[in-house]
């Protein structure tokens, strides 16, 4: 424990401290102008971040904001005579707002939609700053001058203190802010917005703001800049400058501080390592190497695939050939980093930071934190009243696509601490059914009421906000988060402290908490020792039931389980059984979607049997498997021969 | 004359719209198929418009230089699909966009170094000398531009109707999983989309080049546009290209004329992101459902 | 002595390493890539090809000694930021003796004020907007180490606009590009053609952007208010679309620019549509002279090509390098700071392909920028874009500069 607060805080002490003192030990403009890019760079980076490694998408805006909070830097001083820290705040919001604006059209969309919808927007703001010609000088360029910091003029080595001050301030905040709540959401949402939303995270809240916090740091970064060169022009801020800060996260490293940090530092030194060719060749020999060793041991180790082993070796090896047949390798800029950048994204996806950091943790045996002992199961869910009253109501429910008529006036009633079986043959219309009681598919018409109150409509979000949660079919993980964090991420009732107090630093309280009762909850579904294991690497049969206590940390009312037992092995089978029985016991209320019969009879209180959208019959799972009507609709033809009771149940 | 101005501005951008919508329409084959656009289209148009302008200076005959052009813009397709999208398709990532932009990078790069950085002319046996219809003046050359788009569209349209590859196509594009059970290996069929659009912007950039010149920065404006027809029109929208793209054309060309050429950009951008905002799917694309 | 120890150790790691120590180091700097790269690289081979002569000739002999040149390439990409840092760079070398270079306005504007607060000699080549002096006379600053050596944009802008008056155009459109150096133009002759009476009717203000090819807009306007003539400042590849674009619209009204319209990329793309443009050059590549002659063919030989890219640039990199060279001399000393004194009053006359300069630059006055400009009126001639080539717009202006030439040899 404290060996690893001593050695990640040591670490960034004594870089903070080498960086801060390079200024007093050489007399040098030039370094201490690449110094002070790298500060800026740093800031720009840890924003293009938190929309590129934590929400996931490629995000080509971030070059802009750079450019549009220089340009609101320059012009508050310059029209409205703010001093420094004023500027900066100008330009951190224009950031923010501009960011939070953009992410609202954005808001909607995934992958090449969003890259493309920032790739716009930043051509759009070029334009606008390269047009406005009576507020930024167009084409001329804006001169700016640097504010006094209280009456004192900031020279080169004061200013690049303030950058460094600010880069620390900014690497402060941003910890705490990801390693909390906040940062978790930011990662669910990339993972599976669905089931953010199911989760009652709001998608909507996160990615807003996320965006706008990422765009503030590239708004401040542009105000440091504007500061820096004290000239700007529109044209600085376009495609090229765009690609390069992108690839400098992903060289760098996602979701890591000290990733940003190195990716910053390879652009700002980039240009100067290519200029000689000695360092160039001994630079792309390593790389090569690397590429070798690493090729070579992923392919005995049979975790990757060829290509993955091969290609980046291609890559480095043209780097290194081409090295000797290129008379001047800065020509060749552009194409050198794009062949670094090549045999990183295919051979170390997580980047040279998210490597190396595996390699060191290993190397001084630094463990994770310690988890708090689990909360008391009974604190976390507290007990609910199991009176049999009608809990969930559905009232001639329908949801047609198009001419599919998917339900089709589905009545049922669900009674406060059972366990409620549908079931149905495939394409009767159970998915469709839970779909809209959860809030995934509005209703075409009718209505659904939970404790006797409507329930919201065509929002997963809303009906998990008001004690509604479930599972899917389709297993919606948070796969890059550890098993803690997928509960952690939709524990209710613990995440209070306000924004401002998350960035000091000051909700590491609840944070322990929070721990404590999702560590109960994995006790509850026998994954407490698998607390650690990122989701995706989870067995199935492991992941179905991080789904359950993922679902079970809404602290719901009424818990729906689409087919939960799905694909599972026959002792994992058994497992669940027992899982569903603990839950129970807690008072919640189950709706459970299932195709083993022996599971839903086994725990079913009531069974309500689906047939082309609609009800066919109702009762007991003894009563509904004597049904003629269930038998037909299972087998397709009644037999006066077959034994009752003969429902076939799938593997 | 303002009715004649309007009417030259129109027809003169929409020439260039019908050049949009085909990069566009390049990008429609490979999200069919994978749901994966090449983000280094530009530079595949540009790197194969350089290319043919090497067989030419070689001496080939232009009647050669045509398919030589589009074989090697169909080869560059493939690359790009093996190097830059299968493994992300198999991982179910989003890393081919950041690859497909960094193979981009690197063709923008090498085109520098191997071609030069200078803008060149493109030779070319149609004329430019203008002839006037209504008092617009049109030249050969835009109305070769006009037919060479329709025709490689509609050539593709008719090899995905009529012929058996043509339909693996279609069913890949409808449903993937399904096709694959019928046996119709999906990852040859995304490779031929890459295939064809690779030839797609290959003639694109032959089309092109003797208006605008070859050279290195040649498609960055043009992609960005390509990118806003596509869009605006749809991603799966067919032919919807078309129309949006002669609609952006005109559309910017009267901007430029009556808002200031510095704004040339701009509609199309903004109507990027509108449709984005409003229409995700585009004006001719289908809406899906969420499904889980 | 453990400062410089660290100090060293950095420099490794951030840049190229260090030179022979009885060498002069002159920095050749520009944009060696990018749009503005046939100025840039012309500009540089024209200078190394002075430095190849001299230190071929053995070198500068500078007490006693004959040291030889080196010299340190840096391109800025015609980046603002690679200016900067750039000029950063330079500045903390600690041996250097000169720079030389630049095109982009914005460059000077971002990287220059490194130079100057270290007091390092450069000379401005082959280009550069106004505003690249104009920032150290509005400073009111008392001592400077720039120096521009390329006609500057009011003397091209005076040219272009007498140019139109000489040949009775009463309207005029003007189309520049949006950067920098492009609206700066623009106010440049609009300027002018007040200065010059008013003469010049303005039908069309027009602003097109960098890679643009369809020019439509811009000329229709022009068309339509009736230009007689059409007044340009940009940049090559646009200027060629603005060309060929006129040729489709059957425009045959003359094209009249800044120097940039001889550039290689304006003159090919351009092509038949090209010929006629009109524009102010400081040297022009016809052998009218024997030294001009041998700058031509040694250039042609060192790089293998049979036309320079930009022949204007070439010469100007290869006159800056001499006048440097001279300055060196006469300071006896590679010290930066006297060589720019030694700048500011040459004593002898320099013979460089485009002229001869006589007292080139003088101390410096922040009241006049003329000071620190080598040059005048009588230095710049019209050019024409003739086949291909740029040649002697007018026949007169040639045999003046065969007449002066000649004139120098008798007088020495």
């Amino acid at each position: 424990m404290w060996k690893r607060l001593l050695f990640i805080r040591g670490t960034e002490l004594v870089a903070l401290a080498l960086l801060a003192s390079i200024p007093l030990a050489v007399d040098n403009s030039y370094v201490l102008g690449l110094l002070t890019l790298l500060a800026i760079y740093g800031i720009l980076l840890i924003g293009l971040d938190v929309t590129v490694g934590y929400l996931g998408q490629v995000n080509l805006a971030q070059a802009a904001f750079l450019g549009l909070g220089a340009y609101a830097a320059g012009l508050s001083v310059s029209l409205l005579g703010f001093g420094i820290f004023g500027a900066l705040a100008v330009s951190l919001l224009v950031g923010l707002v501009l960011g939070g604006l953009l992410a609202f059209p954005a808001l909607r969309l995934e992958g090449p939609q969003f890259a493309l919808a920032t790739l716009s927007f930043s051509a759009l703001s070029v334009t606008v700053l390269n047009e406005w010609e009576s507020l930024t000088g167009g084409a001329q360029g804006l001169h700016v001058t640097r504010p006094d910091l209280f009456g004192l003029h900031l020279k080169a080595q004061g200013f690049y203190w303030l950058c460094l001050i600010l880069l620390a301030l900014v690497w402060m905040a941003m910890r705490n802010l990801l390693s909390s709540q906040w940062g978790r959401a930011f990662e669910a949402l990339r993972d599976s917005p669905i089931a953010t939303d199911a989760m009652g995270v709001g998608t909507f809240r996160h990615k807003v703001a996320g965006f706008a916090l990422g765009s503030g740091l590239g708004g401040l970064a542009g105000g440091l800049y504007a500061f820096n060169f004290e000239y700007l022009q529109p044209q600085t801020y376009v495609y090229d400058l765009m690609v390069i800060l992108l690839l400098g996260v992903v060289l760098g490293g996602r979701k890591s501080l000290w990733g940003a940090f190195v990716g910053a530092s390879l652009i700002a030194l980039l240009p100067n390592l290519l200029s000689n060719w000695l360092m160039f060749e001994v630079i792309s020999a390593i790389g090569l190497l690397v590429a070798l060793a690493a090729g070579v041991r992923g392919l005995m180790k049979k975790t990757t695939k060829p290509f993955q082993a091969i290609a980046p070796v291609i890559a480095m090896g043209l780097l290194v050939g081409g090295g000797f047949l290129v008379e001047n390798t800065e020509n060749w800029r552009k194409a050198i980093f794009a062949l670094m950048l090549f045999a990183v994204v295919v051979g170390l996806p997580e980047g040279l930071m998210g490597f190396a950091s595996r390699f060191l943790a290993q190397l001084f045996r630094i463990d994770p934190p310690a988890l708090p002992a689990p909360a008391e199961l009974n604190t976390v869910l507290a007990a609910k009243a199991a009176n049999g009253e009608a809990l969930l109501e559905l009232r001639d429910l329908k949801r047609y696509f198009g001419g599919v008529k998917a339900v089709d006036g589905v009545s049922m009633t669900v009674r406060a601490g059972q366990v409620h079986g549908l079931i149905g043959p495939n394409g009767s219309g159970k998915s469709t059914a839970v779909n809209v009681i959860s809030g995934l598919y509005a209703p075409t018409a009718g209505e659904v009421l939970l404790h006797g109150r409507a329930l919201p409509q065509g929002s997963l979000f809303k009906v998990a906000r008001v004690g509604v949660s479930r599972t899917f079919q389709n297993l919606q993980l948070f796969g890059e988060l550890t098993a803690l964090d997928n509960v952690m991420v939709a524990l209710k009732g613990v995440y209070r402290s306000p924004l401002p107090l998350v960035l000091l630093g000051f909700a590491r309280g609840e944070e322990k908490r929070a721990q404590a009762e999702s560590l109960a909850l994995l006790e509850l579904v026998d994954l407490k020792d698998q607390a650690r294991t990122r989701a995706k690497d989870l067995t199935y049969g492991a992941q179905r039931f991080l789904e359950i206590a993922r679902a079970l940390a809404r602290k719901p009312d009424l818990l729906i389980l689409d087919e939960p037992a799905a694909g599972l092995a026959h002792p994992d089978v058994n497992n669940l059984v027992e899982i569903i029985k603990r839950i129970r016991q807690c008072g919640i209320t189950i709706v459970l979607i299932e195709h083993h019969m022996d599971v839903v009879s086994e725990l079913c209180d009531a069974v309500t049997v689906l047939d082309g959208g609609r009800v066919i019959a109702e009762g007991t799972p003894d009563e509904v498997k004597r049904d003629p009507k269930v038998i037909e609709a299972y087998l397709g033809v009644v037999s006066e021969a077959e034994a009752p009771g003969a429902i076939p149940s799938p593997a | 004359m303002e009715s004649i101005i309007i009417a030259q501005m129109a027809v003169s951008g929409a020439f260039m719209g019908l050049v949009y919508a085909l990069i566009a329409y390049g990008f429609q084959l490979t999200y069919a198929t994978s749901k994966s656009i090449n983000f280094g289209q530009g530079e595949l148009v540009m790197f194969s418009a350089f290319f043919s302008l090497t067989l030419i200076n070689v001496g080939l005959p232009y009647w050669l230089v045509v398919p030589g052009g589009l074989l090697f813009g169909a080869v560059l397709g493939l690359f790009v699909e093996r190097a830059g999208v299968r493994l992300a398709l198999e991982q179910k990532s989003e890393g081919w966009i950041l690859l497909t932009i960094i193979i981009g990078l690197f063709g923008f790069s090498a085109a520098e170094n191997i071609w030069g950085r200078d803008d060149r002319p493109f030779p070319t046996p149609i004329s430019s000398d203008s002839f006037q219809v209504f008092g617009v003046s049109i030249t050969p050359l835009e109305i070769s531009v006009a037919i060479g788009v329709l025709a490689v569209m509609g050539l593709i349209e008719l090899f995905k109707r009529k012929t058996l590859l043509g339909k693996a196509f279609e069913a890949v594009s409808a449903d993937r999983d399904a096709a694959e059970l019928m046996g119709v290996s999906a990852t040859r069929t995304i490779m031929l989309s890459y295939g064809l659009s690779g030839m797609v912007a290959a003639m694109a950039g032959i089309l092109v080049s003797p208006i605008t010149t070859v050279g290195p920065t040649m498609a960055s404006a043009l992609i960005l546009k390509a990118f806003a027809v596509a869009v605006v029109a749809g991603l799966d929208s067919g032919f919807g290209v078309v129309l949006i793209g002669l609609f952006l054309g005109a559309l910017e060309s009267l901007a430029s004329f009556y808002i200031g050429s510095g704004w040339r950009e701009a509609p199309g951008l903004i109507l990027l992101i509108l449709a984005l905002a409003v229409r995700p799917n585009g004006v001719f694309g289908k809406a899906s459902i969420r499904k889980v | 002595m453990k400062k410089t120890l660290i100090a060293t150790l950095l420099l490794g790691l951030f840049a190229a390493p260090s030179f022979a120590a009885d060498a002069i180091k002159i920095a050749i700097t520009g944009p060696f890539s990018g749009g503005s790269a046939p100025m840039g690289t012309s500009m540089r081979d024209g200078a190394k090809l002075a430095i190849s002569e001299i230190n071929a000739a053995g070198g500068i002999s500078v007490g006693g000694k004959k040291m030889k040149i080196e010299v340190v390439e840096r391109d800025d990409e015609g980046k603002n930021e690679r200016g900067a840092l750039i000029g950063q760079e330079l500045a903390s070398m600690g041996d250097l003796s000169g720079v030389i270079g630049t095109v982009n306005t914005g460059v000077v504007l971002a990287g220059d004020k490194h130079l100057q607060e270290k007091g390092i000699t450069k000379i401005i080549t082959p280009a550069a907007g106004s505003a690249s002096m104009t920032q150290w006379s509005k400073a009111g600053v008392k001592d400077l180490s720039i120096f521009r050596f390329s006609a500057n944009d009011g003397i091209q802008s005076a040219m272009v606009i007498e140019e139109a008056i000489d040949r009775k155009f009463t309207k005029v459109a003007i189309l520049h590009d949006a950067t920098n150096y492009g609206v700066s133009g623009r106010d440049d002759l609009l300027e002018q053609i007040k200065k010059q009476g008013n003469k010049l009717q303005v039908v069309a203000t027009e602003k097109y952007n960098i890679g643009d090819k369809d020019m439509t807009a811009q000329l229709l306007r022009a068309k339509a208010g009736g230009a007689q003539a059409i007044l340009l400042w940009g940049i090559g590849p646009e200027m060629a679309a603005l060309a060929n674009g006129m040729a489709k619209m059957g425009m045959k009204e003359p094209l009249i620019g800044g120097w940039t319209l001889s550039m290689s990329n304006f003159i090919d793309n351009a092509g038949k549509s090209g010929d006629g443009a009109l524009m102010p050059q400081t040297f022009i590549e016809e052998p009218i002279t024997p030294k001009a002659k041998s700058f031509i063919d040694g250039y042609h030989k060192a790089y293998g090509v049979s036309r320079m890219a930009s022949p204007m640039s070439a010469a100007q990199g290869y006159d800056a390098v001499y006048i440097f060279a001279a300055a060196v001399k006469q300071a006896q000393s590679d010290d930066t700071h006297k060589i720019k004194e030694a700048l500011e009053d040459l004593k002898e006359p320099v013979k460089g392909v485009i002229a001869t300069w006589v007292h080139p630059f003088t101390k410096w006055d922040p009241a006049n920028e003329q000071t620190h400009e080598a040059f005048r009126r009588e230095q710049v001639v019209m050019g024409m874009v003739k086949d291909g080539r740029v040649v002697f717009a007018n026949e007169a202006e040639k045999q003046r500069l065969i007449k002066s030439a000649t004139e120098v040899k008798k007088g020495k």
